[in-house]
């Protein structure tokens, strides 16, 4: 769905209800759009996770340093947006 | 605010989809019990955004189908943003996701506050050079854009260029505006809802 929307074909969906109902697959697309979604906006909002790996209470500036200045998703998203370009 | 609330569905047909193209079912009218989704469905019926099919395939899900519907009308006509120009952003973000079912579709109360086809047009082609939209609107407009085309532009200086036309609430009321109606759109294009040939 975030890479490659064109692959979700008929014979895709013949092979997810191998696994899941119908209702079943529903929940999981609305929650992936739903993710694609606000991950994106989040990820232009540049903020950091408030808790450390460990639990302690920390800093953006320190939260940064732990995770990471840039979100790999941000870059996944990037490389979808170049194929669609 | 629209009087909507205490509609009855009238959704018993879908005469312009081809049911046969899409990859998840709507239920039927009949099937659907909930007292309070088949509410919100009426309101999403008057309105025009979504029309029956999505709330018929999210059914299937009526909890969720619940949440993401009251969610999409809060965020599509509540607020402290032009709805007009959320109707356009709106269609922008449809054809970015390549989604045909919600590009589709229309505001019928955008439409009522003088909404044409030809802004929301101009909405999805070179706006950032049309007199119609306001430097404000074009910022709102690039915003959309930007956010699934080119997410490393919308950096702080795009933020702080915002500032200048709209409050950090009117930015996040139209930043999780995009993000909610974006995901759906994302969805429904995988589900494949067309409008019938001709329709």
């Amino acid at each position: 769905m975030a890479l490659d929307p064109d692959r979700i074909d008929a014979e895709f969906y013949d092979a997810l209800r191998r696994h899941y109902s119908d209702e079943e697959i529903v929940e999981l697309g609305a929650f992936i759009g739903f993710n694609i979604g606000y991950h994106t906006f989040f990820g232009t909002l540049d903020f950091y996770p408030m808790f450390s790996p460990d639990g302690r209470l920390v800093s953006q500036e320190e939260s940064a340093r732990i995770y990471g200045a840039k979100p790999v998703s941000l870059e996944k998203t990037n490389e979808a947006a170049d194929k669609r370009r | 605010m629209l009087g909507f609330a205490a509609l009855i569905p009238t959704y018993d047909a879908l005469p312009t989809y081809d049911a046969l193209n899409m990859h998840i079912e709507p239920l039927k009218a009949e099937e659907i019990r909930d007292p309070e989704l088949n509410a919100l469905i009426a309101r999403c019926e008057v309105l025009g955004v979504p029309d029956a099919v999505f709330p018929r395939i999210l059914a299937r899900v009526p909890a969720y189908a619940k949440a993401l519907l009251r969610a999409l009308l809060v965020s599509h006509v509540e607020g402290n943003m032009d709805h007009r120009l959320k109707e356009v952003i709106r269609v922008q973000l449809a054809r970015t996701a390549g989604d045909p079912y919600f590009a589709g579709l229309r505001s019928a109360r955008a439409r009522q506050l003088g909404l044409d086809e030809e802004t929301i047009a101009a909405g999805s082609a070179r706006f950032e050079d049309d007199a119609r939209f306001t430097a404000a609107e074009k910022w709102a407009l690039r915003y959309a854009r930007e956010m699934y085309l080119n997410p490393e532009k919308v950096d702080a200086a795009f933020y702080a260029e915002g500032k200048r036309h709209y409050s950090e609430a009117q930015i996040m009321e139209l930043g999780a505006f995009i993000a909610f109606h974006y995901g759906m759109q994302v969805f429904m294009r995988v589900v494949g809802a067309h409008h019938r040939e001709g329709a």
